[in-house]
């Protein structure tokens, strides 16, 4: 057994991820954390994509606007993550057999590298310094990616 | 139609799938709204400019919540109706609506003059945090009664 593997193991037979899995109102608690952090972290990227594209917002600066959202958005992803966490903890040996799930993680890492390697540096380069189509393949590729993420989430209930 | 949609392996999931990723698009327009209101974002930013921006998102958002919320409801319309935490989700729901009837005849009309002022009117405050607090409880309602039905 590989030691990540053990350590998984360990770790879901921890008291407070046994109580959390265990308890009537354990599981549905940390998944509606879990939905409220993703409600507030999809809403930012699509007021970004949207204002990005072009679509709306269009009154305030997209970087301005990406300022504001930030502290808000990284404080819903550090909410989402950590629920995630609590989630796949409490019943790894489900998660690690099913495919939405690797789905969900391949796309997830996708959509995090092209968040701070491409989409991140187009909110940054605000004035006109890229073409409008670029703007546009790139606000469309980030919320693709994003929802996809959501999509392989919900899949897992339904899909082994 | 309802029988035909619960025993379907796809549509069932499928409009599940939309109603709970039309949240960011209803409810977390709502919330921007909310933290501008509570003076928690966008401070340097006018209020209505921000509303304005937003509920044009938000509208569409709630179509799609109600119809793909309506459907799911008749798919286990027997169990759903005696669930409590669906019954306190739609009498949040009811709440919530009549929170933004308040705000939209008090305090709407009156936005201009306080529009770019750093902090806004105690009962607008008010009605955002409600809404903020009545919005997460409807989420975590909806989430909940999932496991039980």
């Amino acid at each position: 057994m590989s030691p990540l593997v053990s350590l998984v193991r360990w770790c879901s037979t921890l008291a407070p991820i046994v109580f959390v899995r265990d308890s009537r109102y354990g599981m549905p608690a940390v998944q509606s954390v879990h939905l409220v952090g993703i409600t507030v972290f999809l809403a930012a990227i699509v007021v970004l994509d949207a204002r990005l594209a072009g679509v709306g917002m269009m009154d305030e600066s997209l970087l301005w606007l990406e300022r504001q959202l930030t502290p808000w958005a990284a404080g819903a992803a550090t909410l989402v993550m950590l629920s995630g966490i609590l989630i796949f903890l409490g019943t790894p040996s489900k998660y690690a057999h099913s495919n939405p799930f690797r789905i969900k993680m391949a796309v997830l890492g996708l959509a995090i590298a092209f968040h701070f390697g491409v989409f991140r540096r187009f909110v940054s380069a605000d004035h006109g310094s890229h073409s409008r189509r670029g703007q546009v393949v790139v606000a469309g590729l980030s919320l693709t990616l994003w929802f996809l993420v959501g999509w392989a989430g919900r899949a897992i209930a339904f899909v082994p | 139609m309802a029988f035909a949609i619960a025993e379907s392996t796809w549509l069932f999931p499928l409009i599940e799938g939309t109603h709970i990723l039309a949240l960011p698009l209803s409810v977390g327009m709502i919330v921007i709204v909310d933290l501008r209101l509570l003076g928690l974002a966008f401070q340097s930013g006018p209020a209505s400019r921000i509303m304005k921006g937003v509920v044009r998102w938000s509208t569409p958002g709630f179509v799609v919540m109600f119809i793909t919320g309506g459907i799911l409801f008749m798919t286990h319309a027997g169990e759903a109706y005696g669930n409590t935490f669906f019954r306190t989700k739609l009498i949040l729901l009811l709440l919530l609506g009549i929170n933004a009837g308040v705000y939209q005849t008090i305090f709407y009309p009156k936005m201009a003059q306080w529009d770019l002022a750093r902090s806004t009117p105690v009962g607008a405050k008010l009605c955002a945090g409600l809404s903020l607090i009545a919005w997460v409880s409807v989420i975590v309602c909806g989430r909940t009664m999932a496991y039980q039905l």
